[in-house]
């Protein structure tokens, strides 16, 4: 876990940077996949829903592109997929405390479990690991944001 | 019948601040869930629409003023559409819309509605 201004980043994670989601390998090719911590400070910090859209799950889901929705009082906005797959499930224990993506956003609060239908062509866009973390701060740091 | 078309209807303006967030925060939601999303602006919703209007409404007090939501729509890639008729009932010039935001007749309200999966009405 490394520690970026004021904000916890496990190494272990593959991150899209500029869209603030992860995605964890789990056994048998799956991964699964979450908002980061930097992203649970820019939507306020205390979620009203954070909601997969049911018509996603067994469908494929492009990089980038919209797996749940985010809603609080100062945002509301898309959860996008880190990877193109199928979605496999959503995390529903976020629907009775979406609040667990903010306070666990790497444990319990994980959004949805994914395969991958991409993976070889865009692992190349995910930061990992110390270089990673580094691609994380440095964009961190261009748009000020801290977790103070 | 496109099933990624929806449409909001907004009739609601300055004289009732508290139906004036609701529909721009459901409008920015379903963009965020990847609906191609119109706002269609008729009778007082029209107002809401006149360059600097929406920053002296707040629905809640102290809370964020209409502006705010007409924004966070806008960067979501909301469409907005001013009836053209509602216009003329406020004696508004198309100068006096915000940018980007079309003028168009009431027919075209009954062709996105046709090409709309969920109409809704605020």
């Amino acid at each position: 876990m490394s520690n970026v201004r004021g904000f916890n980043l496990p190494d272990d994670l593959y991150y899209l940077v500029e869209k603030h989601v992860w995605a964890k390998p789990l056994e048998g090719g799956v991964y699964r996949v979450g908002i980061t911590a930097v992203a649970a400070k820019l939507s306020g910090g205390k979620l009203a829903a954070l909601t997969v859209k049911a018509k996603n799950i067994g469908q494929e889901v492009k990089q980038a592109k919209s797996l749940a929705t985010l809603e609080s009082s100062k945002f509301v906005g898309p959860v996008p997929a880190p990877l193109s797959g199928v979605v496999l499930r959503a995390n529903e224990k976020l629907v009775t405390d979406p609040n667990l993506a903010i306070s666990d956003p790497y444990g319990e609060g994980w959004v949805a479990e994914m395969q991958p239908t991409d993976w070889e062509n865009e692992v190349g866009n995910l930061a990992f690991g110390a270089e990673g973390i580094a691609a994380y701060q440095a964009k961190l740091e261009a748009e000020n944001i801290t977790c103070s | 019948m496109a099933d990624d078309k929806v449409m909001i209807i907004m009739t609601s303006g300055p004289d009732t601040p508290r139906r004036c967030a609701t529909p721009f925060f459901f409008a920015s939601l379903a963009a965020a869930m990847e609906y191609e999303v119109t706002m269609f602006f008729t009778i007082d919703g029209t107002l809401l629409l006149k360059k600097g209007m929406a920053e002296t409404i707040f629905p809640k007090e102290g809370g964020k003023p209409v502006s705010a939501f007409i924004q966070d729509a806008l960067d979501a890639g909301v469409e907005f559409l001013a009836c053209t008729a509602s216009t003329e009932l406020h004696d508004m010039q198309p100068s006096d819309l915000l940018e980007g935001v079309k003028m168009v007749g009431g027919a075209s309200m009954w062709q996105i509605a046709e090409d709309c999966k969920t109409v809704l009405t605020f």
